[in-house]
Formats: structure tokens, C-alpha cells, sequence
């Protein structure tokens, strides 16, 4: 079954054409590589995706439900890490994160639960009672990665989620995101390419608010060691 | 109703772990205290004098309560911009925005949160003020018994609690147009400031545009109350206020996510 479905997703500004007729499906446990260069509508597609914006014209059905006319049921099946991570500097970790959770709906004894698994998943179980002013930028993203866990959503859209990861936490966190495979969908923006290469089964490429493939990661490697970067270059070369 | 007060508990707290709370009730309770020594001094010294008639003297209540609800009204202008240009301004800032939006959360429910927060740190932080009518009811006395009429007092408050209510309801729409915080914080000043205004010019304006002008000038609406009248059309005056602030902060929030 598809967890996400979308069907002619057009997003215009005016006279410009951020995402034109995006049509692709997601099944159920995927990690996708949703690739792109900067500005080719990545940003905007997630932010679609995650009800935060309407979309011009076109669906999107997120476990069944469409973004645009239920968008809370859609959105109960979603965890979004967006580009900054969404942080209170003034809030302690264990205090956004039962935020977030209260939010996404959960209570007593099973966000206090929740709490603690994100936290572990996520390696923050040590700085739950930290400000989130004192924490470094690598561990930010962290509690930004373990908000958008909260609840165990059947989708994750994580907008690059290892920018500013030294290279110890950046495998740290692909190899959580590697583990969700078979148990959460994943929509993995980014353009490390070597990170696709090292979770992702499939890939979604888009430039110019177009999609210009989708498919098995291995088709675009061939057998080559740099596959992948070679067809980033000449499909985004327009 | 859970997600409003999640949202609310949230702004509350975040008020007190950073200056701006303890800041706005430093400013209302060392202004305040100010105004309140002036006004008993000013009261002791023409009971003294022998005055007693004189209106606004008979008793503590007038003599001293309603006047310093003048100034805590006043001290409210100044306090309640700056707590209110963080509510939507520091979620855009800090991208905290998304967060909110991407939740499964009416965008209501985030407006109305953000609002009863406001509200909940502006009522405390008048809160404060009560003491002076304890200080009076406790250390004061009169000749009829009753040292302060606590009916005025409490329409007083009611009046005040109206008045800071809508003033964080014009901030918070206020917040919601602007990232920066201090541009929040200067235009409710002065959106304020020139509905304050609106006195002066009930008197060079003639009618029929003088009483239009006239309710819809906050102080003719709050005098009653002020002193001690229960006057539901004032009620309803600030209520209305209230919900449009809310009904276009709605708006405005829901108005960035289409562009």
C-alpha cells in the first residue's frame, strides 16, 4: 500500500512555477532520496506535503488522507524535521519534547514513555534537562529529529537532517534513519549524495519544479562507484 | 480545548524562563508602588487638611483605589507591547512556526493558545497590584466600617482585565504581520497611543461624528467601570474588540501560509 500518494502537486508564486505536476507514489516502510538542486522546489514540495501550505493545484494523500481536505488525520501520520530545526531556545529538551507530544496528542504515562524512547533513539537522553540555548548545533538537529519521532508517525519528511552533524553524528543519525526502514516511511531530503547512496532504496530527483526521475537507486548507480553524482549532474544540467 | 492550553502553558512559561515576564512585573509593581505611596500620601495630607468633602475624598476607594487604576491602566500601555511582540513575531524568527503548523493542531486553537498566554502573563503580572487594596483593607479605616467598597475595586479590575485583554489582542494581531519584535512592540505602542488620542479630539470635532468618536475612545468606555458602575455595554464594547483582534490574527497567520 502507498503511504503517500501524490497527483499533479502544482505550487505557483505569482508568475513563478515552484513545483509543476508532481505525480509520485511512496509505499509503506521506504526511505526515498528526494534529491535536487537548490531552489529546484525540494522545500516547498515538504512543506506542501506536511500541510503547512496549500498547494495551487493537485493532492496529496498522506495514510489515506488528503492533506488539503483532512488535514489533521493527514497530519497525525507525519513527522517533519524542517530545514532549521523548530527549537525553543528558552524551553529545556524535556520540556519541548512533552510539548511536541502533548501537541501530537499524547498524555501521561505514554508521553512520558514516548519521551524517553525519542530521547534514546536520538542519543539527547543525557541532555534532557539542558536549555536548548546551551546545546551545540549537532545536538539541536538531534532534538529536532527526535521531535518529529514523537508519536512514531508512519511518515517522516526530514529536510536535511544532518546539516551541521560533525561526521561521527552524521553516520549516528543515518544509521537511525537506515533502522526505520520496514517500520516508518521516509522521505529523506538532501544533497549529500554519498547519504542517499547509504539508506535510500529509491530516489526522487527534481529540478525546476520538475520531476526528472524516480526510481530504484540502483538504476541511476549502473554498477559505478559515482552512478548516482553522474546522474544528478546530467539530469539537473537543464 | 487540550491543544489552547498545551499552547498557553507553553507561553507562560516561556514568559517567566526569560526576562520578558519578570521584566513587565518589575515595571508594574516599582511604577505602581510609586503612584500608590503618591496618591495615599496626597489623600492623608487633605484628609488633614480637612477637606473631607471634596469629591474623590470621602473615602479610600475614591480617593485612592480609582486613581491609581488611571495609572495602572496606563502603566498596561507601556507593559503589554512588549510582552506582546514575541506571541507570533519569535515563532516566525526562530522558524517555530512550522512546527506549529505542521501539527495536528487547528490554526485556531494556536491563535487562541498564543492568546490566553498573553493573557494569563498580563493578569498576573496586574495580579501584582492587588495588594494595594489588601494593604489598604488591612491597615486602613473608616467611620461607616468598610474601608474599601470591594465592588469598585472589582469592577476596577474587571475594567483593567478588558482593557489589557484587548491591548494583547491588538499586539498579538500586531505580532502576527512582522518578524521583528520591536517593530511589534513600537506599532501596538503607538495603534495604542492614538486611540488614546481619540479624547483629545472628542472635544475640537462636532457632532454627529463627535459621538462616534466618543465610544469608540476606550476611556469613555473603561470611566464607568473605572468607578465602580457595572456597565455590560462597555463589557461588550472590549469583547468585540477582543474577538476581532483574534478573528484577524486568525486571518493574518492563515493569510502567510497561502503566499
Amino acid at each position: 500500500m502507498a503511504m503517500l500518494e501524490v497527483q499533479n502537486l502544482t505550487k505557483r508564486y505569482r508568475d513563478r512555477v515552484a513545483i509543476d505536476a508532481l505525480n509520485f507514489t511512496v509505499g509503506e516502510g521506504e526511505i526515498l532520496g528526494f534529491l535536487g538542486p537548490n531552489g529546484a522546489g525540494k522545500s516547498t514540495t515538504m512543506k506542501i506535503l506536511t500541510g503547512f501550505m496549500p498547494a495551487t493545484s493537485g493532492r496529496a494523500v498522506v495514510g489515506g488522507f488528503d492533506v488539503f481536505e483532512r488535514p489533521l488525520e493527514a497530519k497525525r501520520c507525519i513527522g517533519y524535521l524542517p530545514e532549521t530545526p523548530p527549537l525553543y531556545p528558552e524551553m529545556s529538551v524535556r520540556g519541548y519534547l512533552a510539548f511536541v507530544g502533548r501537541l501530537k496528542g499524547l498524555k501521561g504515562k505514554a508521553l512520558a514513555n514516548d519521551l524517553e524512547r525519542v530521547a534514546a533513539a536520538t542519543g539527547v537522553t543525557q541532555e534532557l534537562d539542558r536549555l536548548i540555548v546551551n546545546l551545540s548545533k549537532g545536538y539541536r538537529q538531534r532534538v529536532g529529529l527526535a521531535q518529529a519521532l514523537l508519536g512514531s508517525p508512519k511518515l517522516l519528511i526530514l529536510d536535511e537532517p544532518t546539516e551541521g552533524l560533525d561526521p561521527r553524528q552524521r553516520q549516528e543519525v543515518l544509521t537511525l534513519i537506515k533502522s526505520f526502514a520496514g517500520k516508518h516511511t521516509v522521505i529523506l531530503s538532501t544533497h549529500i549524495l554519498s547519504e542517499v547512496k547509504a539508506v535510500s532504496q529509491r530516489v526522487l530527483m527534481i529540478n525546476r519544479g520538475k520531476i526528472v526521475a524516480h526510481d530504484a537507486i540502483e538504476a541511476f548507480s549502473q554498477g559505478k562507484e559515482n552512478g548516482l553524482e553522474e546522474s544528478f549532474i546530467r539530469l539537473t544540467a537543464a | 480545548m487540550r491543544n489552547v492550553i498545551t499552547i498557553a502553558r507553553k507561553e507562560l512559561s516561556i514568559y517567566f524562563t526569560t526576562a520578558w515576564g519578570w521584566f513587565g512585573a518589575a515595571a508594574m509593581a516599582f511604577i505602581s508602588a510609586f503612584f500608590f505611596l503618591d496618591l495615599l500620601e496626597g489623600f492623608v495630607q487633605l484628609q488633614a487638611s480637612g477637606r473631607r468633602d471634596a469629591p474623590g475624598l470621602r473615602n479610600l476607594t475614591d480617593g485612592v483605589v480609582v486613581n491609581l487604576f488611571g495609572v495602572l491602566l496606563f502603566i498596561t500601555l507601556f507593559v503589554a507591547p512588549f510582552l506582546s511582540m514575541r506571541l507570533f513575531a519569535e515563532e516566525r524568527r526562530q522558524k517555530t512556526f512550522e512546527l506549529l503548523f505542521t501539527a495536528p493542531v487547528r490554526s485556531l486553537e494556536i491563535v487562541l493558545g498564543k492568546y490566553l498566554g498573553g493573557v494569563g502573563v498580563i493578569g498576573a503580572i496586574l495580579g501584582i497590584t492587588l495588594i494595594y487594596p489588601a494593604i489598604l483593607a488591612v491597615f486602613g479605616s473608616s467611620e461607616s466600617g468598610h474601608v474599601l467598597e470591594w465592588s469598585t475595586v472589582f469592577t476596577g479590575y474587571l475594567a483593567l482585565m478588558l482593557w489589557a485583554s484587548t491591548c494583547m489582542g491588538i499586539g498579538m494581531f500586531i505580532s502576527a504581520l512582522t518578524e521583528s519584535q520591536a517593530l511589534a512592540a513600537i506599532l501596538t505602542f503607538v495603534v495604542l497611543l492614538l486611540w488614546i488620542a481619540l479624547g483629545v479630539l472628542v472635544r475640537s470635532v462636532d457632532e454627529p461624528l463627535r459621538s462616534v468618536i466618543r465610544y469608540v475612545h476606550f476611556d469613555s468606555q473603561l470611566q464607568p467601570l473605572m468607578k465602580g458602575v457595572f456597565d455590560p455595554k462597555a463589557v461588550v464594547f472590549f469583547l468585540s474588540a477582543i474577538v476581532l483582534s483574534i478573528v484577524l490574527t486568525h486571518r493574518a497567520v492563515e493569510a502567510q501560509r497561502w503566499t
